[in-house]
């Protein structure tokens, strides 16, 4: 098989991201209780045999690092090939909608030039959850004799933060950024020889403000540089916005979602902690919830995501709700259509309700 | 040097593929794991893992020692298998022969004291203040003890001591106790005397190479500064598949006897990493520990259900503990009993019975309904 790299970017803006971002960056959102979102494109890549995988971190990168560490969890921590963590320029969060941007991989050239022996590069944002057998993926493009390969689907849905692909039967010829019921939208995933990688980063190093991917097609180059695209037909979530945030969380209420996201030979890799087994008290009341390690419950959860370590005191009642890690609902206070951050105490006998079109945030306590 | 050779025959069906260490206990720990944390929030970063009994499970549990921060170099977790020689092989036979097969390791570890534990044991103990006692007292052996029921006594080993906890005399399994203290099996010695008097035991024929039967009596005889440590706590031997289960059972309630969510002595495992457990539309639970990854569908109550575990549609669980990767399918009635890994109670099928002793089934059973 041909030698593979990843190259995972995390230095980028997303619009209306409600104000769960406002202290993490995008890819460290936690997501389904365990996970944060960059733990999708990190597994997708180590679960197709890549061992090496460099990383460009945003500016304000705590939160990631402390989650991938020395990537570990992912395998990654290794003598040869492992996680490259690389810095991404200030530029990068205010530049929206550039997430493969020019800057960050000419500032981070060294790390394509000095995996040498790579004869592809998987390149991914953080941003979109789903699972794909990126050894498919990879041989398809070989086989396709494409320059590039990216993945896409068919927009369900009206979304202003995906890069939306014009195409002919042979390929690529365009963009727009947004996409509306129907387009072609990128799914940020991307292959092409490293070799190729090199030469773009060359060509666009005068406008390197922009999206490589953009400035392939404004630069025209789209018309000799061929970019074919792979429909994917399993489940995506595209986490731009609270809401579409909150209906990821909802829709994994289903084993079957659950499974195909991470089935048994390609489970989704995390950061391991050492919490005991969720705890349900006698007389606690769960139904349609996914519930975590550490977590302990007297009162009611309905329709609802708990991350570790949350307490549901008794008499009080969480519904159609993501609770995130070490967030206390002391009893007798009711939840409902609510996101609450880390570590938040919800008082004894309150009331914290938003509705199915406008969930209510809140965002982190104290630690 | 942790004794985990074991195979802890009692627990019958549990340990038929697995040593007792190995054994799945309270939904995402391995019941090892509780004396390698307490090793870890003690303070010991040099652990010797003795195995013999169907070890392939425990040594990739172990691994480097990682999930209980014991990687260390020039430390961490040695595992120490039996092993060849010029002069042939050899099985541990005993646990202080154990030990001394393996007194080069020792030797190289040059550490002044040597602690000698047992891996099927459950307890929180700091052995660092076991320690103190143990210099406090200027001793050379120091046994830790437990006050047990005096109707219980005459199954243990049993310390009969001064005021001032120095050991008179050692009675193992004495049919009329002076003293209610019985041997945990936790010793601490003085590296240099272990080492010697192994050597001397070693040597006598006639020793059955125990610490209990031979190595106490022997330091007795010589006058040594043996001394109690009196530990005040839970602890849990689970030898036996009623033990085991009531000992899981004690994780659950509101006040459980032992604690998994004491923050100030965690108990680290090598866990997975898996979804979060999915509780369904129609699923109840009601007092239990469930670990991530499982699927609940059905009813559980005054249960342990482990990492990736399956209870159907309809299905019954109660006062039972499943193992990971235990099935108990759709409309299938699980009580009172203990089921191994990846085991199967079938659609339907019916395991264990309120009334009797706790069944257990073992590792990959399928259980399947009974014809009418």
């Amino acid at each position: 098989m041909a030698k593979v790299i990843g190259l995972v970017t995390a230095n980028y803006y997303v619009e209306n991201p409600s104000e769960l971002v406002a202290s993490r960056p995008v890819a460290s959102m936690p997501f389904l209780g365990r996970y944060r979102l960059v733990d999708f494109a990190l597994s997708n890549m180590v679960n197709a045999g890549i061992r090496t995988v460099g990383f460009i971190m945003p500016p304000n990168y705590r939160s990631l690092i402390d989650h991938v560490g020395s990537g570990k969890d992912w395998g990654l921590d290794r003598k040869a090939g492992g996680l490259f963590v690389m810095p991404g320029s200030n530029f990068g969060t205010s530049r929206l909608g550039a997430r493969f941007l020019v800057r960050d991989l000419v500032q981070n050239r060294q790390f394509l030039e000095r995996n040498s022996s790579a004869d592809y590069v998987v390149l991914s944002t953080c941003n979109f959850i789903y699972n794909i057998d990126l050894k498919d993926f990879v041989e398809s493009h070989i086989a396709s004799g494409a320059d590039i390969t990216v993945l896409t689907k068919k927009a369900t849905e009206d979304n202003p933060n995906i890069l939306g692909f014009d195409t002919d039967t042979v390929g690529v010829t365009g963009k727009h950024m947004g996409v509306k019921f129907g387009d072609t939208a990128f799914l940020d995933l991307a292959v092409m020889k490293r070799e190729l990688l090199l030469d773009m980063v060359d060509w666009y190093s005068a406008i390197d403000h922009k999206d490589l991917f953009c400035a392939l097609v404004e630069s025209g180059d789209i018309s000799r540089v061929s970019v074919k695209t792979v429909d994917y037909d399993g489940y995506v979530a595209a986490v731009f916005d609270k809401q579409a945030y909150f209906k990821a969380n909802m829709d994994l209420l289903n084993p079957k979602v659950l499974d195909e996201l991470s089935p048994e030979d390609r489970f989704v890799k995390t950061k391991a902690h050492d919490n005991p087994p969720a705890k349900f008290e006698p007389g606690s009341h769960v139904t349609n919830s996914l519930v975590s390690a550490g977590d302990r419950i007297y009162g009611a959860v309905v329709d609802s995501v708990l991350s570790r370590e949350v307490v549901v005191e008794p008499g009080a009642t969480v519904r159609s709700s993501i609770i995130m890690q070490g967030t206390v609902i002391k009893s007798g206070a009711r939840v409902e259509n609510a996101i609450l951050d880390r570590n938040n105490v919800v008082s004894a006998g309150t009331e914290l309700r938003g509705t199915p079109e406008d969930v209510l945030v809140r965002v982190k306590g104290r630690d | 040097m942790l004794l985990a050779g074991g195979q802890g025959s009692r627990l019958k069906a549990l340990t038929s593929k697995v040593a007792k260490p190995a054994v799945s206990f309270g939904g995402k720990y391995r019941i090892i794991d509780f004396v390698l944390s307490n090793c870890a929030n003690s303070g010991i970063s040099t652990v010797g893992v003795l195995t013999q009994y169907r070890p392939y499970l425990l040594h990739s549990y172990l691994g480097t020692g990682e999930a209980w921060n014991l990687d260390e170099r020039g430390g961490g977790v040695a595992i120490l298998p039996p092993y060849a020689t010029q002069k042939g092989g050899a099985w541990y036979e005993g646990t202080a022969d154990a030990i001394t097969q393996n007194i080069g390791y020792l030797k190289e570890q040059d550490a002044e004291y040597t602690l000698i534990l047992s891996g099927d044991q459950l307890y929180r103990m700091d052995y660092e203040d076991m320690l103190a006692t143990h210099k406090a007292n200027n001793a050379d052996l120091t046994v830790a003890v437990m006050p047990v029921d005096w109707a219980e006594a005459s199954r243990f080993g049993i310390m009969n001591c001064a005021s001032d906890g120095r050991i008179e005399e050692f009675e193992e399994k004495p049919a009329q106790p002076k003293s209610n203290l019985a041997s945990m099996g936790i010793y601490i010695f003085n590296t240099d005397l272990l080492i010697e008097t192994l050597e001397a035991d070693a040597k006598d024929a006639k020793s059955e190479h125990d610490f209990g039967k031979n190595i106490i009596p022997t330091l007795l005889a010589d006058g040594k500064r043996l001394y109690t440590y009196q530990f005040k706590g839970y602890w849990r031997d689970v030898g036996t598949v009623a033990s085991f289960h009531e000992a899981n059972m004690e994780l659950l309630g509101e006040h459980p006897a032992f604690d998994l969510y004491d923050e100030d002595a965690p108990i680290m495992s090598n866990a997975s990493t898996r979804p979060p457990a999915y509780i369904g539309h129609e699923g109840k639970v009601d007092d239990a520990l469930i670990a991530n990854g499982c699927t609940i569908l059905g009813k559980v109550e005054h249960s342990v259900v482990s990492t990736d575990a399956y209870v159907g549609p309809r299905a019954i669980v109660k006062d039972a503990i499943l193992f990971p990767g235990a099935r108990v399918e759709e409309g299938a009635v699980v009580v009172n009993a203990v089921m191994g890994e990846n085991s199967v109670v079938k659609e339907g099928a019916t395991l264990g019975d309120p009334n009797e002793e706790t069944i257990a089934i073992g590792d990959d059973d399928v259980i399947e309904k009974k014809e009418a």
